[in-house]
């Protein structure tokens, strides 16, 4: 029996048996099924290890497999075209492990801290995982449904897990229904696709609009054209593009953080890899890929709104967190002008794409775990003005979330300063000159928010008798973050080394 | 020896690696750990590595090879790209000729002795294992400096050395006379440094390599005319028209190798305290003395003699730069002198006497005698490190009961101190005597003389080459230079034993000597003021016998007194014993072809010592007359006869109230005004205005996140109907590629493709009537003819769209068809790819100045 198959697919295998048997561990544990009084006594301690090894170990076979090379396995094309298993799904499946095991880190101190500690958040955590791991692979619309729906479920349920506060119920009520309102757009274009084509599968899809751009009559082009509004509309709402990004802030907001940091890291980044997959792979022909009537300007008006309503808006907000919502929409505006730059410069583009996500995943788990480190039960870093004087009491908390945050705005010699630098090269390469123009003005305006919290942390002293955030201690979260300081840092001082590495994951296009 | 030789293979001279770890390693443990190491760790591990390195030097020294070098490359830095597309690799590479070997004895050995004299000194500092660390660290940058292969290591020492002098200078920085002396020390030293990267960039442009190798064999790529205003590509048309005086008709233009010459002078300027740029090196002083001894007297402040030196082969194709550096050094010499006549500090006293001494420096290598102002600044860091560790054990033996730092080093409060401080007075009078040029034994006497026999003889050739024109010194200028370089060894010779003879002789004048007397307070560590000064006793105060220095610190005075005497036999070039001389000549072989021996003047080598020793004799007895026969009488009824003159010269002739009148005036206007454009340009209309607008903008868009899952929806829906609209309109548009416009009138466009979309061509006359799938079209153009081109789509909704394109050919049958090959064709037009509005077209199909 040839195993290569089941070599070439490990990492969700992986996942996938891992989170069969911590669901039977944790339905098996004699922790008590409600929220414990004493902090140490939860199922978080065992689980969020579990968990976070679990998935560190998909992102270790993802590793693996790569250096061994996809292309050498025997079979590795034996799923296909239902899982592609190539480089780009398992820089993908790495990406989304990584950012996975780092929210289950930062759930191993959060949910004890916050007497939300219920064991079924790490099994929803991993199947979610596991759905943007099949999501990113996925090389038919079938099973891209399937594991758009798969993770989606899990982060619906993750967004309200802290049941007992209505700001999180109806954060998971409000993605739920956009998020099954968007899932019907995309499904509908899929089904009119089909109906066009009769293709499922990307690379069908792409030999029919081929023919019918080259002959009358082998496809429906109205249909056709509808079926590929409706999937890109679809995916838009999965990055939260403007203007289908209105349940980002509520939903980010209300959900507990660790949630949130797996929401905007993961969820976010397989919406881009399937984004990018269909529109190279499927959508790729030159008949939709022109800058007069495709794709490409609709995605660069959506950067540009993206960009821009998302870092005017976070630059009004009075919570840290939802302006966090806000600048992650922002970063989806930039990873869209790499997008967009992508039918010009081809490879390089996505590979700043890639880039891009990874270092926006480590600086974002960063941010948003520097923020869980600054609360404490009772004492949350909500607003602004619970962090003043915040680099006096706790330095070290404050330095945490002063590096990420400055890794957010794009400071050297941090990762996000050559991804945006790269993403810019991208678009200069392809000639999107207003793009790189508002992209820069907009990095102007997002430094003015994270640079705000640094204002407060370091030079505003609390005002008396005003409610403080005090930083909590967690293992958990520590080492979440020097993990991610490390990649932010790492990504920053050898970039070119490691964008030599994402770009052979670059997909072939045309 | 051989074996040595195998060991460490010249092209890969590892122990020059130990050499710099040593003083690193020292200034490492010293600042990490240097509190918990405990005073007497901290002088061991400091001296350890000081000792270490002085002997990896000496054993370096010995393994010179007579011509060539010993390098030692670590890793390569960067590689850049020159202007002919070469690449220039600049290395961490160190090596060690004669020049470099020669200050890196100085540098451990004057280096080692100084650190053991501190660790007595500064034996009761609370910033002990700092002051150590900083020290460590000055000759690991100084190492740095004279090691580096390349300019840009020598930029690092450069830079190192000046950190570390800023912050010894500011050790106590408690104090904020201190402090401001660091800051002067460091801005004064930046604007040099200004200079020296300039001259680096020129470097690097015209000869293509930052090594002092390639530099001294492509020097000769410095032969060419560099224009240097109006600066760029401006012309007159750039600018308006007040301001074309800014555009003279001619540009100005200097010869490459003078600007390279003048600007790495300038940094010189800076680090060696020469005018004008020499007003941080007497403020310098607020730093310890030890400090003082080793960076602003022995090591330091000669770099910039070494890198005039180490440059020599660009110096001497610029007889104009040369000229500067020498005039600069003569006028320097003499100024500094004069300030130094009338100073009460003892510390001031030496300071000027080290800026003077500079001054000679520079006029022998501004002279063309490069081995000779190096052999100065070799002698001059024994003699002058010993006078002012000299000063140093006096003050420190003052220090005792007069704890306020001005006090304790007045020669007021001294005097008589021979009778109690005998080794302190021996060594401090040996090194007078060096300094002033005692003939045959004064090691000064040998040097500069040297220097200003050469000054007084030099003939300077004019490098040559076409296209260039060489500014010639006139005959009078090395006569000049020398006779004011034989006043100012008068002035040298007068201060230097006014300051022996009102310190070690007479009355004691510190305190009432009460043998009896016991201190009633806590031990004080000397110099370490500021905070106690608050029971200084003022009128007649006693005290106990002033007392001589332990033997940590006597031990490097007497070394330093021998080397006084000894060092001037390394060149001592009437009397033929020249050892140093011989191993200095292959370093400046190439550069001396340049310098000749004036005519006529080969038989007065011997005579013209007559108005140094003349000089010398001047000053002592003019010396001795004053303040040992007459107690200083003459200098006070100078004093009241020309209460202005002394005045003036007492304060340095004010230079420093002219700067702070002139360029420190006009930055701090420039300053207020710009703060005043930042409060009300930058702050109020750029920063609060986009501020005010941004949130308003923020505050309307934020307006549509109600929380209502409804109006979400909505938008969606709405945006769903845009992307709709978009996918559902058809676009025409088309790219034109008129390559062969020119030749045969034909111009291609092509389409913009889009799924379902079927096109039709409309030209004048000729009119298509039915939609096809061919996307492209050729039409044809007579000369001068415009065409209106239109295409129509269709899309699959049968919706229609149309974009006209005019398209012009060029009249004039000139150049074109008719005459293939007859003129170069003209360059078509890069066009972008992509599509272009049909407004443009006419612009890139005739682009200006073509018809």
């Amino acid at each position: 029996m040839n195993l290569d198959p089941f070599l070439a697919a490990s990492p969700l295998l992986v996942v996938a048996l891992g989170g069969c048997l911590l669901m039977v561990a944790e339905a098996f544990s004699k922790h008590g099924r409600e929220e414990n009084d004493s902090r140490s006594a939860g199922p978080s301690g065992d689980l969020a290890l579990g968990t976070a090894i679990t998935l560190i170990t998909g992102a270790i076979f993802s590793a693996g497999i790569w250096f061994v090379g996809p292309d050498k396995l025997e079979g590795s094309r034996a799923l296909e075209p239902y899982l592609i298993l190539d480089r780009f799904s398992l820089f993908f499946s790495f990406v989304l492990c990584v950012g996975g095991a780092l929210s289950a880190l930062l759930a191993g101190g959060y949910l004890p801290e916050h007497k939300l500690d219920r064991g079924e958040f790490y099994p929803l955590l991993i199947f979610s995982t596991l759905g943007a791991m099949m999501l990113a692979a996925a090389g038919d619309l079938l099973s891209l449904f399937l594991g758009l729906e798969t993770m989606s479920l899990g982060v619906y349920a993750l967004a309200g897990f802290r049941r007992a506060s209505p700001r999180s119920t109806e954060a998971a009520l409000k993605y739920f229904l956009l998020g099954s309102f968007a899932a019907a757009i995309l499904l509908y274009g899929g089904a009119l696709i089909y109906g066009a084509t009769g293709h499922t599968d990307l690379a069908g899809i792409r030999a029919a609009i081929t023919s019918t751009a080259a002959t009358e009559g082998a496809a429906n082009p109205a249909v056709l054209l509808i079926g590929v509004a409706l999937v890109i509309v679809g995916l838009a709402f999965k990055v939260s593009a403007v203007p289908f990004h209105m349940w980002t802030p509520d939903a980010y907001e209300g959900a507990p953080t660790p949630a949130t940091t797996f929401m905007a890291v993961a969820v976010k980044s397989a919406a881009f890899a399937t984004l990018l997959r269909v529109l190279v792979e499927a959508f790729g022909d030159p008949a939709l890929t022109s800058w007069a009537s495709g794709w490409p300007p609709l995605l660069a008006f959506m950067a540009l709104l993206t960009m821009t309503v998302a870092n005017l808006i976070a630059g009004r907000q009075e919570s840290v967190k939802r302006m966090l919502a806000y600048s992650s929409i922002a970063h989806a505006g930039y990873v869209l002008v790499g997008l967009v730059a992508t039918i010009k410069v081809g490879g390089d583009a996505q590979a700043s794409i890639m880039f891009y996500l990874l270092a926006y995943t480590a600086s974002t788990v960063g941010a948003f775990g520097a923020l869980i480190l600054c609360g404490s039960r009772g004492a949350e870093a909500v607003s602004y003005e619970d962090l003043s004087g915040l680099g006096r009491r706790h330095p070290a908390a404050a330095m945490a979330f002063s590096f990420f945050l400055l890794s957010l705005a794009g400071t050297p010699p941090t990762a996000g300063f050559f991804s945006k630098f790269y993403i810019i090269k991208a678009a200069l390469g392809a000639e999107h000159y207003v793009l790189v123009v508002v992209l820069v003005l907009n990095s102007v305006l997002s430094a003015y928010y994270y640079l705000r919290v640094l204002v407060f942390m370091y030079m505003r002293e609390p005002a008396p008798g005003a409610p403080l955030a005090r930083p909590m201690r967690s293992g958990y979260v520590t080492t979440a973050l020097v993990l991610s300081a490390v990649l932010v840092l790492v990504l920053g001082v050898f970039p070119s080394t490691y964008l030599e590495i994402v770009a052979q994951a670059a997909l072939a296009s045309r | 020896m051989e074996a040595l030789r195998t060991l460490f293979p010249a092209s890969d001279f590892t122990l020059l690696a130990a050499i710099l770890a040593l003083p690193a390693l020292g200034a490492l443990v010293n600042g990490l750990f240097g509190k918990r190491l405990g005073k007497e760790g901290v002088r061991l591990m400091a001296l350890a590595a000081l000792g270490g390195s002085f002997l990896a030097s000496v054993l370096t020294y010995l393994l010179l090879p007579a011509e060539g070098k010993l390098t030692w490359t670590a890793w390569r830095w960067i590689s850049i790209q020159g202007r002919m597309g070469q690449s220039i690799p600049i290395d961490v590479a160190f090596s060690v000729d004669a020049l470099s070997g020669t200050m890196m004895l100085v540098i451990t050995g004057v280096g080692f002795l100084i650190h053991l004299y501190s660790s007595e000194y500064m034996k009761n500092d609370p910033g002990f294992h700092r002051f150590f660390a900083y020290l460590n660290l000055f000759c690991f940058a100084m190492l740095t400096l004279v090691m580096g292969d390349n300019l840009a290591m020598l930029f690092v020492g450069w830079e190192g050395v000046g950190l570390c002098s800023y912050l010894l200078i500011g050790f106590w920085y408690g104090e904020d006379k201190n402090a401001a002396a660091g800051k002067k020390a460091f801005i004064v030293n930046r604007i040099g440094d200004f200079g020296l990267l300039v001259a680096m960039a020129l470097i690097v442009y015209y000869v293509g390599t930052l090594r002092f190798d390639g530099i001294q064999s492509g020097a000769s790529s410095l032969l060419q005319n560099v224009k240097i205003w109006p600066i760029g590509n401006m012309s007159s048309g750039t600018l308006p028209g007040f301001l074309h005086f800014l555009l003279p008709e001619q540009p100005v233009t200097i010869l490459a190798a003078t600007a390279v010459g003048l600007m790495v002078f300038l940094g010189c300027a800076g680090k060696s305290a020469q005018i004008p740029l020499y007003i941080w090196l007497p403020d310098a002083m607020a730093g310890p003395t030890p400090v003082s001894a080793l960076i602003h007297a022995a090591t330091m402040v000669t770099a910039g003699v070494y890198l005039v030196a180490r440059l020599s082969a660009v110096f001497v194709l610029s007889p104009a730069a040369l000229a500067v550096v020498a005039v600069t050094g003569a006028l320097t010499a003499l100024l500094a002198a004069t300030i130094g006549l009338f100073q009460n500090d003892l510390k001031k006293v030496l300071a000027y006497s080290t800026v003077s001494q500079l001054g000679y420096m520079f006029i022998g290598v501004g002279v063309g005698a490069f081995a000779a102002g190096f052999f100065h600044v070799f002698t001059h860091a024994f003699f002058k490190a010993c006078l002012f560790l000299g000063a140093g054990s006096v003050i420190h033996a003052i220090h005792v009961r007069i704890h306020d730092t001005d006090r304790s080093q007045d020669m007021g409060n001294m005097g008589g101190l021979k009778a109690y401080m005998p080794i302190t007075r021996w060594t401090y009078l040996i090194a007078c005597f060096a300094i002033a040029g005692l003939p045959i034994l004064g090691s000064g006497f040998w040097s500069k003389d040297e220097i200003l026999w050469k000054a007084f003889t030099v003939d300077i050739m004019a490098v040559s080459a076409p296209g260039v024109s060489q500014w010639m010194w006139p005959s009078w200028l090395g006569r000049a230079i020398y006779w004011a370089g034989v006043t100012g060894a008068v002035f040298t010779s007068f201060y230097m034993f006014r300051s022996y003879f009102r310190t070690f002789h007479g009355e004691f004048r510190g305190w009432k000597i009460d043998p009896t007397w016991k201190d009633p307070g806590h031990g004080h560590g000397h110099d370490d003021h500021g905070h106690d000064d608050h029971h200084e006793e003022h009128g007649e105060i006693t005290g106990p016998v002033p007392h001589e220095s332990p033997l940590p610190m006597t031990i490097p005075l007497m070394v330093l007194a021998a080397f006084s005497i000894g060092a001037g036999f390394l060149v001592a070039e009437p009397i033929h014993v020249a050892p140093l001389a011989h191993k200095l000549e292959p370093v400046f072989a190439l550069s001396s072809r340049a310098i000749r021996q004036r005519e006529g003047t080969e038989g007065l080598l011997f005579p013209m010592m007559l108005p140094g020793i003349a000089a010398f004799l001047a000053g002592t007895v003019g010396a001795m007359v004053v303040y040992q026969n007459r107690r200083g009488e003459p200098e006070r009824r100078f004093a009241t006869m020309f209460p202005r003159l002394h005045r003036l010269i007492y304060d340095k002739w004010r230079i420093d109230e002219l700067y702070d009148a002139t360029v420190v005036g006009m930055v701090d206007a420039l300053a207020d005004i710009f703060t005043i454009a930042d409060k009300w340009i930058v702050d109020g209309i750029l920063a609060k205005f986009t501020a005010a607008l941004v949130g308003f903008f923020g505050t309307v868009l934020r307006a549509f996140q109600t929380g209502r899952v409804q109006v979400y929806a909505a938008a969606m829906v709405l945006g769903l109907v845009g992307v709709g609209w978009f996918m559902v309109k058809p676009h025409a548009d088309a790219t034109v590629n008129d390559e062969a416009l020119r030749r045969s009138g034909e111009v291609k466009l092509s389409a913009a493709p889009g799924l379902g979309y079927s096109y039709r061509w409309d030209t004048p006359g000729v009119s298509e009537t039915t939609f096809a799938k061919t996307t492209e079209h050729t039409v044809k153009l007579d000369p001068g003819e415009t065409k209106d081109v239109t295409l129509r789509v269709r899309n699959a909704w049968g919706s229609e769209s149309s974009e006209t394109f005019t398209l012009t050919r060029p009249a004039g049958g000139r150049r074109g068809a008719t005459e293939p090959g007859a003129l170069p064709a003209p360059q078509p037009p890069t066009l972008p790819t992509g599509t272009i509005p049909a407004e443009r077209i006419p612009d890139l199909i005739q682009p200006k100045g073509l018809q």
